[in-house]
This record gives structure tokens, sequence and C-alpha cells, in this order.
């Protein structure tokens, strides 16, 4: 735990580690006047620190504002720069919807191959579940900041802006391309040149790019005139071409000033050869499933019609190398620079080398030029390898390490990558692709291992996903769908989860209770409505609390607060306030049982009602009532003893009916006893004394002596 | 079940907010294009409430409805009801919190929906705890605030002083708490709250409820809350209710003490009008109706009932008839508003911090 450090005087918190130099200092404003004596830090929620600061007591004893303490919470680090916490949660709402779909589907198919013993479970809709799996989840990972952003159709302009391409949607395709596809490795060479297409400008913050040089380029190309004139145009566009970029490059060959009308004449056969370049470019054999309409190149999907169009295209190029018309071009960085793009085009080592400016890129440009009929992971695997050695660099970005791990076949690479560079979510939603064929990936993970106390390497990322959302306020509530799908300690810690939320908010709670209902956890719902209960009765909300208590069927805590509210009944019921109450008894119910000691109120009630009716003293059909209330209140147990003598006194009336004794012999020898009990208990002393004139006791007994002798007259 | 896709076109627009909604209603419009919403907001990343009035253009170019902030008030605390009195052209806001205070908004809705808040009440006294619900009388000068700390407080506004006078018209000392409130004339209004219970009051009767509904109806089963009632205006002896366990109800005052159960607890016989099993967050009459006459509707029968839950259920029912679901979302649609001018629009409110807007056609 980071303790004070010594310029704690200027309120800084420090981490202890002299050793790391990236240490992060976050700045607190506590606004202390006198020093700090003492420093508590505990987890909040989500990504903050809650920062308690105690000042030390002034040493002359007096109190001056802002002695005390205060307490700060500190936001850590701002995670990941390129998406915002609410695109995050964005996120995380929305894959629990393919994620939950995918996980009941698999419980299905494997329900299914249990079955039928034979049958592989990846079979048939298998590969169709994968793919709905994962293109949802892609298409959650669209940044929608620039996405109306409108695609300008200037002549000038050689890149369009679209939707600003995002690391993690990058690595969620690369995922999707290389796991999720119904493997059909030979079209991975062209995927990965598209995959590149899209998100190189992701690498230009760490590396050069030829997205970057084209970006640079495309700042200064506005202002220039004569633009073959420029060496950037023929380097960039050796560039483009080198990874594949047709469209740009022969949208860029045909601003060559060759073209212009006035020019046209004079410039012929430099124009032919910008063209012949053109249209060469345009025809490039590609090898892949299909071209996306407006896209250059000619492509074919069977093997061998690609190679014979893969030769004729390298014999045109060749021809055109070797033509006699480049001696005719006058303009030397035309000819220069259209020779270099027809070496890239051969496939050129050195020449691909120099025109890329990383080694993806340049791993792209040997796919394309060099070895377009490369098959299978490990080949790929050395090539990329290869690539590296030629173009090393210091830092690693972490698409490229993640590229590594795919081609390298390790899954424990892939998954410390994507922990690494992406963050929890990824690695909680990819593990369904990394398993999706690979039977070694999956044993690898689903294997229940001893140090990580018994549980999968697959169930640990789901439950530190969990974890994650948890400790977010507006996120919580999505933790629980992927707490079941682990197998060994998901539900005990959903129990957890449900249980530690705070039950102030009255929604909340209600929402909590329904996932509860859910997951049918019926303890714990339980447990919560008793806490919720107590929670409200503690803060003078009698009716919830009772409410709460009731549903949780509490008996023994209602029959506490039972106690407590008597007190308040002696005092309160009388009159007036009756209508107070009235709604709390009607909340109770006649049902006893969920009702606890709080039935006495119920009872209670109606006893009074019926004494209020016969005021007058002469109605006898309720007096009748009243008395048979009476009784019943004094012979149930659950009556508490206090409440005896006050239910006597208010029944003087009735003892003394004029016209004739309501109570018969009987009744009055139970009265009686009850009151001969009283006094014997009055001598404990634990006895509470009713607020009632001293001379109660006597009166009442007085009373039930003259009915005692009246019944037994008319009887 | 029957689904609305199938019957009549439905086009349903979810809109990302990245900010949570604690209620959502719509304003009346000042022209009959106009379309204007108050939404109440919660900033979790900066713990700051707020309430904005938005123009929601119903029928752009592109194909879904654009929501374009016109003005943002700052509340003290997150809300807990929000209601507004349609009238033009400066509808009035009612915004009760959590932190028990009520504020009263104004928004000039012609000179760009600028928002003002015209008064406050937030003394100690006026209600301890959250106020649970808050209504506006139509047209009035007064609304009605309830919480579970059994207070029941009218609040008059009149003129132009920024503080509001209110009179506590209940108190039960906590031993009834309340949960919703809605006015059913210049003088009457109901209040729901826990075991189902509902309450009617009259102010020319002073001193308590002049009626009650006994919300032990349904013995036995597991009994709930009530979330929000509604009233029909032609309907005044008839309260609506929806809450706990895919509960609604309604209470014919002129009847005994048995409830019409529309949904949910207590029609055991009926299990297919079970339509939700977890709480009903708001219920609203449905004004949006194919029939040619609400009149030609018997007075015992209940008119078509706008629902929404937790489980993500917005549907409309109809007593005797299966349920049109027009929304299951896969989280909880938290509340939601018809529009009076307009029935056919239906602005609701999720869970996973977005708005939805219907238009039935």
């Amino acid at each position: 735990m980071p303790g004070v450090s010594s310029d704690s005087a200027r309120g800084a918190l420090v981490p202890l580690s002299p050793e790391s130099p990236g240490a992060v200092v976050y700045p607190l404003r506590h606004g202390l006047k006198s020093p700090i004596s003492r420093l508590s830090i505990s987890w909040s929620r989500g990504n903050s620190l809650r920062v308690s600061v105690f000042a030390a007591p002034s040493s002359d004893g007096s109190v001056n504002d802002g002695d005390g303490g205060k307490v700060v919470e500190v936001k850590l680090g701002g995670g990941d720069g390129e998406i915002s916490e609410a695109h995050w949660r964005r996120i995380a709402y929305g894959s629990v919807s393919p994620f939950a779909l995918l996980q009941s589907r698999k419980n299905a198919v494997s329900s299914l191959s249990k079955m039928s013993m034979n049958s592989s479970p990846y079979d048939g809709d298998w590969w169709d579940y994968i793919m709905e799996y994962s293109k949802d989840i892609n298409a959650l990972l669209v940044n929608q900041k620039s996405a109306s952003v409108p695609v300008l159709d200037d002549t000038k302009s050689v890149i369009t802006k679209g939707e600003e391409p995002t690391s993690l949607k990058a690595a969620w395709e690369l995922l999707e391309m290389f796991y999720a596809e119904k493997p059909s490795h030979s079209w991975l060479p062209e995927r990965l040149v598209d995959w590149l297409a899209d998100y190189d400008s992701l690498f230009s913050g760490t590396h050069p790019t030829v997205h970057s040089k084209l970006v640079d380029f495309q700042k200064e190309f506005v202002n220039l005139q004569v633009v073959e004139d420029d060496p950037k145009y023929w380097e960039v566009m050796s560039s483009a071409l080198a990874v594949g970029w047709l469209n740009i490059v022969v949208k860029m060959l045909r601003l060559h000033g060759s073209y212009q009308l006035d020019q046209l004449s004079n410039r012929e056969t430099e124009n032919g050869l910008v063209e012949a370049v053109a249209v060469l470019i345009s025809k490039m054999p590609r090898m892949r499933l299909e071209q996306e309409a407006g896209k250059l190149g000619e492509c074919y999907k069977a093997k061998p019609d690609f190679v014979k169009a893969w030769e004729k295209w390298r014999g045109q190029i060749n021809k055109l190398d070797s033509s006699a018309f480049w001696f005719q071009c006058a303009h030397q960085q035309t000819r220069e620079g259209l020779r270099s793009m027809l070496q890239i085009m051969l496939g050129n080592a050195n020449s691909l080398c120099s025109a890329t400016y990383n080694w993806i890129e340049l791993y792209i440009s040997h796919f394309l030029y060099m070895r377009p009929l490369t098959v299978g992971l490990e080949s790929m695997y050395s090539l990329a390898q290869k690539s590296i050695q030629l173009k090393p660099m210091a830092s690693a970005h972490r698409l490229m390490g993640l590229i590594i791990g795919i081609l390298g076949e390790n899954t424990e690479v892939v998954l410390a990558e994507c922990l690494k560079g992406f963050g929890p979510w990824m690695v909680a939603h990819a593990i369904e692709l990394l398993t999706a064929g690979s039977d070694h990936a999956e044993m690898l993970l689903h294997e229940e291992r001893q140090n990580l106390g018994g549980i999968s390497i697959e169930e640990l990322h789901r439950l530190v996903y969990a974890q994650v959302l948890s400790s977010f306020p507006l996120t919580w509530q999505i933790a629980p769908i992927y707490l079941i799908s682990c197998m060994k300690h998901g539900m005990i810690l959903l129990q957890i989860l449900l249980s530690k939320q705070p039950v102030q908010d009255n929604q909340l709670l209600l929402k909590r209770i329904e996932i509860c209902r859910l997951y049918e956890l019926h303890s714990v719902t339980s447990n919560i409505m008793k806490i919720a209960g107590v929670h409200h009765w503690k803060h003078g909300r009698k009716g919830s609390g009772v409410f709460w208590l009731q549903q949780a069927r509490d008996e023994y805590r209602l029959n506490r607060i039972a106690l407590q509210l008597f007190d308040s009944v002696g005092k309160t019921i009388s009159d007036e306030s009756f209508k107070q109450w009235e709604g709390l008894i009607q909340l109770l119910g006649s049902d006893s049982k969920t009702a606890g000691g709080l039935e006495f109120l119920h009872k209670y009630r109606d006893f009074k009602k019926s004494l209020r009716q016969i005021h007058d003293g002469k109605a006898t059909d309720p007096a009748r009532q009243a008395v048979e209330s009476l009784i019943s209140l004094m012979k149930n147990p659950s009556t508490p003893q206090r409440f005896w003598l006050p239910l006597l006194y208010d029944s003087l009336k009735l003892l003394n009916w004029k016209e004739r004794p309501l109570l018969n012999v009987s009744q009055t020898n139970l009265l009686l006893n009850k009151l001969q009990e009283l006094s014997m208990a009055r001598l404990r002393p634990d006895f509470i004394e009713s607020e009632l004139p001293p001379q109660a006791l006597n009166s009442v007994r007085l009373a039930l002596g003259t009915n005692l002798g009246r019944a037994i007259l008319e009887e | 079940m029957a689904f609305a896709e199938s019957q009549n076109p439905l086009r349903v627009h979810r809109i990302q907010q990245s900010r949570y909604i604690d209620a959502v209603r719509w304003l009346s419009p000042v022209s009959p294009s106009d379309r204007f919403a108050a939404i109440a907001y919660f900033d979790a990343d900066t713990n700051s409430p707020s309430i904005e009035i938005a123009y929601v253009d119903p029928n752009p170019q592109s194909s879904s409805p654009t929501l374009t902030p016109q003005s943002s008030w700052t509340s003290p605390s997150r809300i807990s009801s929000l209601r507004t009195a349609h009238s033009t052209p400066q509808p009035l806001l009612a915004a009760a919190t959590f932190s028990g205070s009520l504020h009263i908004l104004a928004s000039d809705l012609i000179n760009g929906g600028v928002m003002e808040s015209e008064a406050t009440v937030s003394e100690l006294g006026f209600h301890s705890g959250p106020v649970s619900a808050v209504d506006l009388r139509e047209g009035g000068t007064e609304c009605v605030s309830v919480g579970e700390d059994g207070r029941v407080n009218l609040v008059s506004f009149v003129g132009d002083s920024s503080k509001l006078n209110y009179r506590r018209i209940f108190d039960s000392n906590g031993l009834v708490g309340y949960t919703a409130v809605k006015w059913a004339s210049p003088s009457e209004f109901a209040t729901g709250g826990y075991g189902f219970g509902i309450q009617w009051w009259d102010q020319r009767t002073p001193g308590g409820p002049v009626l009650q509904f006994k919300g032990n109806w349904c013995q036995g089963k597991t009994s709930g809350i009530v979330h929000s009632i509604d009233i029909h205006p032609s309907r005044k002896h008839t309260c609506l209710a929806g809450g706990s366990s895919g509960t609604v109800f309604a209470w014919d005052r002129r009847a005994a003490q048995q409830p019409i159960v529309l949904s949910g607890a207590g029609t055991g016989e009926a299990p297919n009008s079970l339509l939700s099993e977890s709480e009903v967050w708001e219920v609203q009459y449905d004004r949006y109706t194919r029939r040619s006459n609400i009149g030609n509707i018997s007075s015992t029968r209940i008119l078509p009932v706008m629902i929404c839950s937790e489980d993500g259920i917005l549907a409309v029912i109809e007593q005797g008839e299966e349920p049109l679901e027009l929304l299951a979302e896969p989280c909880a649609i938290n509340s939601f508003d018809i529009d009076r001018q307009n029935p056919s629009n239906v602005i609701c409110s999720l869970e996973w911090e977005s708005l939805a807007i219907l238009t039935r056609s």
C-alpha cells in the first residue's frame, strides 16, 4: 500500500516504488490546512480509490475550519485512450445478448452430441453460430464518434475518411478471420491485406506507416502544381502499391501531369507509359473469394486459374519493363518512378523493403508480390519472422504482438496479448472464438487447474470480467450473465455480488430481487429483504420495514419490531392518529403467520373500533362485539402483558354496563385471573409500568368484582 | 402472445445516450410537427444528474429520428419522479429528487426550449428521504408529492415567488409509505403503496384517505408494491395500477374490494395473460386505439393499457384479449410516455443507457 511520502505536506500521493521510473502521481485536492497525520486508502467503485485524509489536531487545541479530515476519490488511469468509458459500457451491454445466445446454443449442441455419441459437436450449424456471435460483437465495436463524417468526393483527395478505426475492432477482426471463419486458410493472406488496408492508420501513432505518409502527402498535394516533379509523389505511390492499395495508386497515377489536355500532345509516350502501368495495376490477379465492387484487381478462386493469370501478368510487366519506350520518356522522375513501381510488382525484395515502413507492411507486400500462394499458419509464421528480421523495431504495437501470437499458434500468448492490450472484456469474449475450432485450445482453456483453485482458464477470465462489471454502478446488473456461465465459482460469487449491493434505492433493490428470482436464489432474496426491512425500519419508514420483513417471513424480527411498535401504540393509537395506523394494520392483513407479533395490532384495532361505536353507552350490539374482542385479546398469547391493564381500563364502561352485565362468570373470572397475574408480575424488576392513573388497577378490580356479582346473580 | 410487428407496422429506433436515464416525458408541442421530450439523466462518470429538453426530429431524411438537446438544467440530486403539465407554449415540469426536494421548471419551447427553474422546495421537513412520486395537476398550479416517509404534501405555485408553499395533507409518520400518486380531479387524487394498496384522497375531506383499497387481495400469493397509477379523465371511478410480479390491476371505486386483474398475480386461472413476472414500472392508458370511439366501450370495461417492465416488455393490454407486445428488450424498460397529442408516438427509457422511440402507424 502506498504510504505518506516525505512531501505529504504538499498533498501528493506517491506510490513507494522508487525502482519504477514510470510512477504516476495523482494530486489530491483535499483542502486541509493542517498537516496530515493519517491516510486511509480503500477501493471505491470502478477504478476509483477512496482516500480518507485525517488532519493532525492543531497543537494549541483550538478548532479551526479545515480541521478534521476529508474523503476524496482518486480516479486511476484513463483506461483505454481510444475508447471512452461510455463506449466501453455500450460494448459491455451489447455483448450480453450474443454471449448468452452462444452459451445456450453451446449447451444445446453439447447435450445433443451426448445423445448421439458418434457425431462431433462442431458440425453443421456450429460454424454459423460462431460466425453470428463474432459478427454481433464486431458490430458493437464500430466507433460511432466519426461515423457521421461525410465522405468527400474530391478529385484531389487521395484517402477518404470514414469511421475512425479502433485497435479493439482491428484485434477482433484478426481473431474472427483466424478462428471464426470456417477454416479456409488459403484466403488468409488476402484477408490480411484487406485488414491492413483498414487498420494501417492505427500503427501511425507509434511507427511510420504507409498511411501516415499518404496523409502527409495529401496535405502537401493540395498546393502542388506539377505533381510528378515531386519525388514524394512517386515514393508514396510505390508504398501504397507495395501494400496493395491499388485504387489509391491508380487514382494518383491519373493525376499525373501528362493526362492534362494541354500537355497530352507533347507528352504522349510518357502518358502511354503511365497509363500502361495503371492498367497493369488494375489488372493484378488476386487469389481471393470475392472482390468488393469497385475495387481493382482481378480475382480468381481456383489456384490453377490464378497461377495462369499470374504468370501472364508477370510476363506483361516484364515486357513493359524491357520495352524501348522508356528511352523516349523525357521526364526523369516519371521514368524512374514507374520503373520502381514495376520492380515492386515483380516482387523485387529490395524494392518492397524500401517501400514499406514496418514489418507488417513488408509482410503484406511479400504476400502480394512474392508469395501469393502461401498457405498454412506455419509458413505464414516463418514469413512473419523473416519480415521482423528485415524490419526490426524497438517497441511492438499491441496488435503486432497479437498477430505474432496467432501466427505462432500459441493460445496462451494470444490470451496474454488480448489481456495486456485490450483488457478483460476482450479475453472473456475472445475465448469463445479461440476454442471454437481447436481441440487443443479447448483442452487448454477448459482444463481445471490446481494452481487456479480448480477452475479453468476460461472460467478465470469470465470471473475477472464479471468482477470488473460488478465494480461499476451501471454494469453490475450484467455481471450475473457471465457468472452463471462459470461452473465452479460463479454461483457463489453471484450470491456475494447480490448480497453486497446497497439497499437505499428501492428501484435497485427490486432489480436485485428480480435477478435472484431469475436464478432461484431464494435465500439471497430473503436476506436482501431482511436487510431492506431493517434499513427502512431504522429510518422511520415503519410500513416499508414491516412489508419487507413480512415478505421475508422473518418472524423473529417482526416480533422484535412489534415490541417497539407497541410502545408507540400505547401512546398514539388513541383517537385522531387512528388513521395513521389504519394503513399499517391493513398491510399486516389477517394472515397471522406473516404478521408475527403484530397480529395483536389487528385485533386491538377491531377492539378500539367497536369501543368507539358505543360511546353513547346504549348500543348493545357493538358492546357485545367489543366484549368478544376483549376476551379474544386477553386469551391470545401474542397480546403483550403490558397491554392487559390498558385494555381493561379502556373497557371500564363495558364492565360497568348499566342495562345488564355483558360478561358472564367465566369471562369475568378469566379477566380477574389476568389481573392477578399482572399484580404478581409487577413485583418483577423488568415490569413495564403503563402510563395510566395510579388508581387504574383498583378501579378495574372493583369493576370486575361488581360485574362478577351481577353475573352470578343473573345466572 | 401476439407480436405487434406481424399485425401493424411499428417503427422502433433506439438511441444510445451514454448516460443513465432516470425518467422520460413528452412535452406538449407548439406546432403539430414538433416533438419535444424532457429527459432526466444521470451521468455516472461525473456523478451529475440533470434534466434536458430535447427536440425529437420525428421524420428526418435519414431513417432514424434524431435527438437534439435544447437546454439543460442541473439537478441537486437524482430525479426520482418527473411529470409534465400540458400547457403551451411553456410546458411545466415537476421533478422530485432522491434527496427529498421538488423543483418546478418551465421550458419555453418557442425560444429554443430554454429551461428555467421556476421554484423549489427543499426544506428539511418537506419529505424525509426521497420523494417517491409526484404528480402535476393538469393545467393547474398544484402538485402533490408522496414519499415512503408517509407524507402527502400539496405544493401550490402561484405567481413569481421562487419559494414554493406546501401544505401537509397527511403524515402517517412512516407507518404507511406511498410509492405512486395520480390526480383524478382538481380535488381528488389516488396514492399507491406497499401490499398493492391504493388510497383515495379528497381535499374536501381532510384528515386522511377517504377510501382505501385493501392491499391484501392476493392472499397467500406474494404481495407487492404499486409503482404507478393512472386514471382516465372519462373514467374517474377507476384507478389503474401496476406493480410487482407483473401485476396490473384496476380498482373500481364503485365496486367492492375486489380488483380487476389485467395481468400478473391472482390470475392463476388464466396463465396466458401472464405477460411478465417482474416489476411493472409504469402504466398508462393507451389513447392510441384503432377503435372509432372509446365512448363505445362499456364503462365497466377497462380501456387499453400500456405497460413497461423490468424484464424488458413494452406491451398493450386489453381486458379479455391477448396482450400485444410492442418491445421485448434484453434489458429493463424503466419508464415510458405516450405522446398526448399524437398517441402513436411512444418514448421509453431502457436500462442500458438508451432511449427507444416507437412510432405506430
